[in-house]
């Protein structure tokens, strides 16, 4: 952690001093409100309809449950520019949806909002489910026959039983809306860029690094504030991982299906906009774009880096990752509290300040493949930790003490009862962190080389040209990106069903 | 140190642990492709490795070389154009080298400096234009506007987007002839009443190009992009033969007076390169006869050697003639985008 994040961001402040005045600047005060307030916004829609849909969903089973947790995943492989192709398509000012309707949202902060949600609703609805997941169905069960409706079982027992799940999404939406780069900075435009585009243009294109380190430092303080309230909601875990759910049916079900049709417009549509896109032309229907793509020996290369690199990263998010939810667990008091805390470093630091950290800190290795794969690595480690960290918890120490007691050493214990009732969480964590590794756009960290171009660099090279068959061939890429995703989820969760 | 461990492994699997043989490193940005058999043969000429690196558009590039200039990323870099050479000039990247190829440039495209000596050497040249949208404009009946006053006005302002100065170089190019043009007051004046009259800035080209244009599904039938795009546009058309050319594009070049920016990309070695010998031959090699003629259906601009082949397709991109830049407005553009991030931007 010293040597990736620590290091490269001090380099970063050190290089120009802090030039706090910028602060000052109502310019700068504006674009924190609005940093601050899409971020609130977001978390909150998520909370609302992700918090509801991931109870329900806890409990009751309906056809297509575990398939739509599952894709739940590919918005987190999908790269910016794809998410925004899609969003266009659909909502844009000539898209399918805005001739529908009549409504344009392209003028105001609506598409904006919108992508936040596609990439953020899958974080809630998955944490909250893990959540709620672990509340004994039991004591739901036992309410209910004390005489509470399902309502009143659900807040009264439920509710305060899954609160760190549920914090946890309300704070990860938050932290990653308010830090979040792309999507604002092709969907903002100028008027509602966030700070960390400001940050971005400040050092890449103006190198004006003393005031962009204000602004680094006013967003650390930001991120360190959410950071601490996360902790402080989520001291400790509760309950046993609950099975046994019951079929959904008559309103409960409508509510399901009604919850996730509209999760599932959001978060699949541009998705399924982007795969129409690959083979509807000026020209109609056509499969020229694919192929193109499928017979060129290039392509392949690109499917073999992006599977070489999600494996490599997903060993190095996995093993750090794992040992430090392991750290966190073990320990007591105030060190766990830190220990927990900093799991989420990697999300509170904006990825350009560390970007500009690394070249200026290690100026060698840029382009080298230990920088690569090093932040592949931290970007997916948080995922790992935040899921591993609250299944270690719930643990019932009971069991543990009982194996002992039975004569089983410490490594028997942890083969034979910690590992195997932890492993869907991790497997669910491995999933999270392979997504965002495979839809990560590493040029932006200055770390590509063309040999090891991946299908998300590879597209945005077609992106970079005029013309209808880049734009056709970039949505095929995007696909093939989407179907290797899926496989490997399928892989990594497995059969049990269980995502976390 | 489990970092340790992944980077071992890291090693082991992509063999990428560094060969005893000599490596040229070449930094470059985003765009820059070029055919991969003609590097095999300069690898091989020289008995040496090439490595790739790309860091962003040509001003990130550039910022990107400057803050590392203690400890130089590579050894000779491609893609600094006329606008960013005297930035780079003055924070010192770069060493002296001409290159004996660049006699067959001619000179109107060269980037000698006042001294006799030059540090970059032009590769290639493209022009920022603004295109449109043939069927657009068609169907909606209405003629093209005719000059740069034209565009500032709603009628056309609204049917314009291009991408912003501050963080694009086809933006930057647009800016430094708008300036050109109207002087720096003048210049803000022309921005403010189009932004006024609702021409969209956006942040970079792709985002102009593949969402904003009405082509692609945006309600802006004026782009602001290159010369030769219409000609990518035939190019990358459905069912592209080159035997049987189409009659026309679907997008146009619009060369409104003084709108239009002459840009000369090159290539350079760097100060405190490793190996600076490889890198003056890396540099004669991206004015070669082969690299020359693969640049302009990979890249989309010109090269820059004179009397080398162009694509037939490249009759559907006209070359319009550009007034020259006043040598002012290149000393310093830094201070032009600043001015027009508080005139403009933040107005």
């Amino acid at each position: 952690m010293a040597l990736l994040l620590a290091l490269p961001l001090g380099r970063t402040l050190a290089e120009g001093g802090v030039q706090l005045g910028v602060w000052r600047d109502p310019y700068f005060v504006g674009r924190l409100g609005w940093t601050l307030g899409q971020a609130l916004g977001t978390a909150a829609v998520a909370l609302a309809v992700g918090g509801p849909l991931a109870y329900l969903l806890s409990r009751w089973d309906v056809p297509g449950r575990a398939a739509f947790l599952r894709f739940l995943l590919l918005p987190f492989v999908t790269p910016t520019l794809v998410a925004v192709l899609g969003l266009t398509a659909l909502l844009g000012p000539q898209g399918w949806i805005t001739r529908l309707t009549g409504i344009d949202l392209s003028d105001g902060p609506g598409l904006l909002l919108l992508g936040n949600l596609f990439f953020n609703l899958p974080v809630m609805i998955r944490l909250a489910h893990a959540g709620f997941s672990r509340v004994p169905p039991n004591l739901i069960g036992a309410a209910r026959s004390l005489g509470a409706s399902g309502w009143k079982a659900a807040w009264t027992v439920a509710l305060p039983l899954a609160l760190p799940g549920l914090a946890a999404g309300f704070i990860l939406v938050f932290l990653y809306s308010a830090l979040s780069f792309g999507l604002p900075l092709t969907l903002g435009g100028e008027r509602y860029s966030t700070l960390e585009v400001e940050i971005y243009t400040l050092t890449a294109y103006q190198l004006r690094l003393p005031e962009a380190s204000a602004l680094i430092v006013g967003q650390l303080l930001l991120t360190g504030a959410a950071t601490w309230a996360y902790v402080a909601l989520t001291r400790g875990g509760a309950g046993i991982s609950g099975r046994g759910l019951v079929p959904a049916r008559g309103g409960t079900r409508a509510v399901i299906w009604l919850l996730m049709g509209g999760v599932s417009l959001i978060c699949f549509g541009p998705l399924l906009a982007v795969v129409a896109r690959s083979v509807l032309t000026s020209s109609g229907l056509s499969f020229s774009a694919w192929e193109a793509v499928l017979s060129n020996a290039e392509t392949w290369a690109l499917v073999g880096n992006t599977l070489r690199f999600g494996v490599l990263a997903l060993i190095g998010a996995v093993t750090l990752g794992g040992l430090h939810a392991l750290a966190a667990w073990r320990a007591r008091g105030p060190v766990s509290r830190v220990l927990d805390g900093l799991s989420l470093l990697p999300l509170m630091v904006s990825p350009v300040s560390l970007a500009v950290g690394y070249l200026l800190a290690y100026p060698a290795l840029s382009a080298t493949l230990p920088l690569l794969i090093g932040a592949y690595t931290l970007l997916g480690m948080p995922l790992v930790t935040r899921s591993l960290l609250p299944a270690l918890r719930a643990l019932p120490p009971r069991t543990l003490e009982a194996a002992r007691t039975l004569g089983a050493g410490s490594w028997t214990v942890w083969r034979t009862v910690t590992f195997p009732l932890t492993l869907p969480a991790l497997r669910g964590g491995a999933a999270l962190a392979l997504a965002t590794v495979l839809g990560e756009f590493g040029a932006t960290l200055v770390l590509t080389r063309p040999e090891w171009a991946t299908l998300s660099t590879g597209l945005y090279d077609r992106l970079g040209r005029p013309g209808e068959r880049n734009l056709t061939e970039a949505c095929a890429l995007a696909t093939l990106l989407l179907v290797l995703a899926v496989l490997a989820f399928t892989l990594l969760d497995g059969g049990e069903g269980e995502v976390t | 140190m489990q970092i340790r461990r992944v980077v071992i492994i890291a090693g082991l699997l992509l063999g990428s642990v560094a060969s005893a043989q000599t490596t040229l490193t070449v930094i470059s940005h985003d765009s820059f492709e070029v055919d991969k058999a003609l590097v095999a043969a300069f690898e091989k000429a020289n008995a040496a490795r090439v490595r790739f690196v790309k860091a962003g558009d040509a001003g990130e590039l550039l910022n990107r070389l400057i803050l590392t200039r203690r400890a130089p990323l590579a050894d000779v870099v491609y893609g600094i154009d006329n606008s960013l050479l005297p930035r780079a000039r003055a924070a010192g990247v770069l060493d002296a080298y001409r290159s004996p190829a660049l006699k067959a440039v001619p000179a109107a495209y060269r980037m000698d400096e006042a001294n006799g000596t030059t540090l970059l050497n032009t590769v290639d040249y493209g022009v920022v234009a603004f295109n449109y949208d043939r069927a657009w404009f068609q169907k909606a009946g209405l003629a093209l506007p005719k000059t740069l006053d034209d565009l500032k006005n709603p009628a056309y302002a609204k049917l314009t987007v291009v991408s912003s100065p501050a963080t694009s170089s086809p933006g930057l190019a647009f800016l430094l002839a708008s300036v050109n043009q109207y002087g720096e007051a003048g210049a803000w004046n022309w921005w403010r009443m189009a932004r006024a009259g609702g021409m969209k800035v956006t942040r970079g080209w792709s985002d102009a190009y593949y969402k904003e244009f009405t082509r692609n599904g945006g309600k802006f039938p004026i782009v602001l992009s290159y010369a030769s795009s219409p000609a990518a546009e035939v190019f990358y058309a459905e069912g592209f033969n080159a035997a049987k050319l189409t009659q026309q594009s679907p997008t146009g070049n619009l060369f409104l007076p003084g709108s239009t920016f002459l840009q000369l990309e090159g290539v350079g070695v760097l100060k405190g390169a490793k190996q600076p010998a490889l890198a003056r031959a890396f540099v004669d090699f991206m004015l070669s006869g082969g690299v020359q003629a693969d640049i302009p259906t990979r890249m989309w601009i010109y090269p820059a050697v004179a009397g080398t082949p162009l694509n037939p397709v490249f009759k559907f991109a006209e070359q319009p003639k550009t007034a020259p830049i006043k040598p002012a407005l290149l000393a310093n553009p830094q201070r032009l985008i600043d001015g027009w991030v508080t005139n403009v931007l933040r107005r």
